[in-house]
């Protein structure tokens, strides 16, 4: 009722108006009147489908903020754990050396990765590494047999489809309730079981919140352990005398058994740190691209709805000035 | 003061100090190390390990009990890997006496190779600590 009143008394403003004004309002306003008369079928329609993608945004702006948060606390906790497993890994490379170069008759790859996904460029990143280790190791000699392991779901779905005749086992779950080194111990045992000489682990090492380096750890058994003796760059291993009520020969398999598992347990902890932590920045980029999206969306929104308003406005007021002039 | 000795476990090192004198619970029974040992590995059964000496007094006795490992010596170094270690002092007495009867009852009741295997490990396991705790208390 007020806008019929309102109408009508800018109605007979505009009637008061010059001719010329009159026509050039309407040539102004021409245009817009005529794409609103072209859409307009559409228009009240794509308003509705605007404001439920603004909803829709809202929500999802809203969950990987909520993402983020988790991961954060998450990463601290994984933080703590990482730090401090790592000082055991360090004697055994002390005493046996890394030879990330070795190449055995059988060797394992161990790629791990993440069982869930959202976290950034993680497990793509290992499994490009693993692909290229593979087509190094493969490239070095005739007759080498690798194995392929992986220790998370995005490894095995994203290694299956690469590499299906080299794959072996895989290994899910591990990061559900927590990494213990029982775990460890039992996928160090259960590789073992293939006898092979050297084990190489791929994982993300967690450097700090923003950085997590792709990393390759080389476990090597006693067979290649024994041939390294003799290598100018050998380990040291001989100036230990070993005591033991078994042979040499056990006692080290049970040292490269515990050497295994404790990498293992070491790589899982910073995979599982990393992971959290990219996983935090990727929800961060999230929910600010969410939020960018927003605000562009509601702009749009906005003017679409004020458009609305004028050329209903233009035509109530043309409405009645036609009245007027009859 | 004169071996620098380090316990490292899996989840973190467990204590790193000074000592005169280690006895480490090896495979073949109880290996005590002094200064200038040989450089040597040995496989460390689950028992209990004593340090002698250390920030306290030279003839004081502290014990650990280890749930396997290894220990390496060299140098005067000792880094002893272990799959577990608990101090004495964390040790509850009647905690620790009653899960050793528990264990003990356990292994003589046991049948068939997997649960004896089974009751022989938490005996170990319970015996160990049980000996670490008794030595804390006797000194």
């Amino acid at each position: 009722m007020a806008l019929r009143n309102a109408a009508t008394f800018l109605g007979q403003r505009l009637a008061g108006a010059a001719e010329l004004g009159i026509s050039a309002a309407k040539s102004a306003g021409g245009e817009a009147l005529t794409n609103a008369f072209v859409t307009e079928g559409v228009r009240h329609a794509s308003n509705q489908a605007v404001k439920q993608r603004i909803r829709a945004i809202k929500n999802i702006g809203k969950i990987t903020k909520a993402m983020k948060m988790v991961a954060a606390s998450k990463m601290k906790n994984a933080q703590v754990a990482v730090e401090q497993s790592r000082g055991i890994v360090n004697p055994f490379v002390r005493l046996f050396g890394d030879h990330p170069g070795v190449e055995g008759k059988v060797g394992v790859t161990v790629a791990v990765t993440s069982d869930r996904g959202l976290c950034g460029g993680l497990n793509s990143n290992i499994t490009k590494y693993t692909k290229t280790l593979l087509k190094l190791g493969s490239a070095s000699a005739e007759d080498v047999e690798t194995k392929l392991v992986s220790i998370g779901d995005k490894g095995r779905s994203q290694l299956m489809r690469a590499e299906p005749r080299m794959f072996s086992h895989t290994f899910a779950e591990t990061y559900k309730i927590r990494v213990t080194f029982a775990q460890a111990s039992i996928i160090a045992e259960e590789l073992l079981k293939s006898n092979p000489e050297v084990v190489k682990v791929l994982f993300n090492k967690f450097r700090s919140a923003i950085s997590f380096k792709p990393t390759l750890a080389t476990v090597l058994t006693p067979e290649a352990l024994e041939k390294q003796l003799t290598e100018p760059t050998g380990n040291r291993l001989d100036a230990y005398e070993i005591e033991a009520t078994h042979e040499r020969s056990d006692v080290l398999r049970d040292l490269a058994e515990f050497q295994l598992a404790a990498t293992l347990y070491n790589a899982m902890l910073e995979n599982n740190c990393s992971e959290h932590a990219s996983r935090m920045s990727a929800m961060e980029n999230s929910t600010k691209s969410a939020g960018e999206m927003l605000g562009k969306l509601t702009l749009e929104y906005n003017r679409k709805r004020q458009a609305t308003i004028t050329t209903e406005l233009i035509e109530i007021i043309a409405g009645a000035s036609a009245l007027m002039d009859a | 003061m004169s071996l620098q000795i380090s316990i490292l476990t899996p989840e973190r090192p467990f204590w790193n100090g000074q000592a005169d004198e280690i006895i480490l619970p090896t495979e073949t029974g109880e290996m005590g190390v002094l200064k200038n040992h040989a450089p040597i590995i040995t496989g460390l059964d689950v028992g209990a390990m004593l340090i002698r000496g250390g920030q306290a007094s030279k003839d004081e006795w502290n014990s650990y009990a280890i749930m396997g490992g290894f220990a390496l010596v060299k140098q005067n170094i000792v880094t002893i890997l272990a799959n577990e270690a608990v101090s004495a002092e964390n040790i509850n007495p009647e905690e620790a006496k009653e899960a050793f009867e528990f264990a003990k009852n356990n292994l003589e009741k046991a049948e068939g190779i997997k649960e004896k295997v089974e009751a022989n490990f938490a005996y170990k396991r319970a015996k160990a600590r049980y000996q670490v705790v008794k030595v804390l208390k006797k000194i």
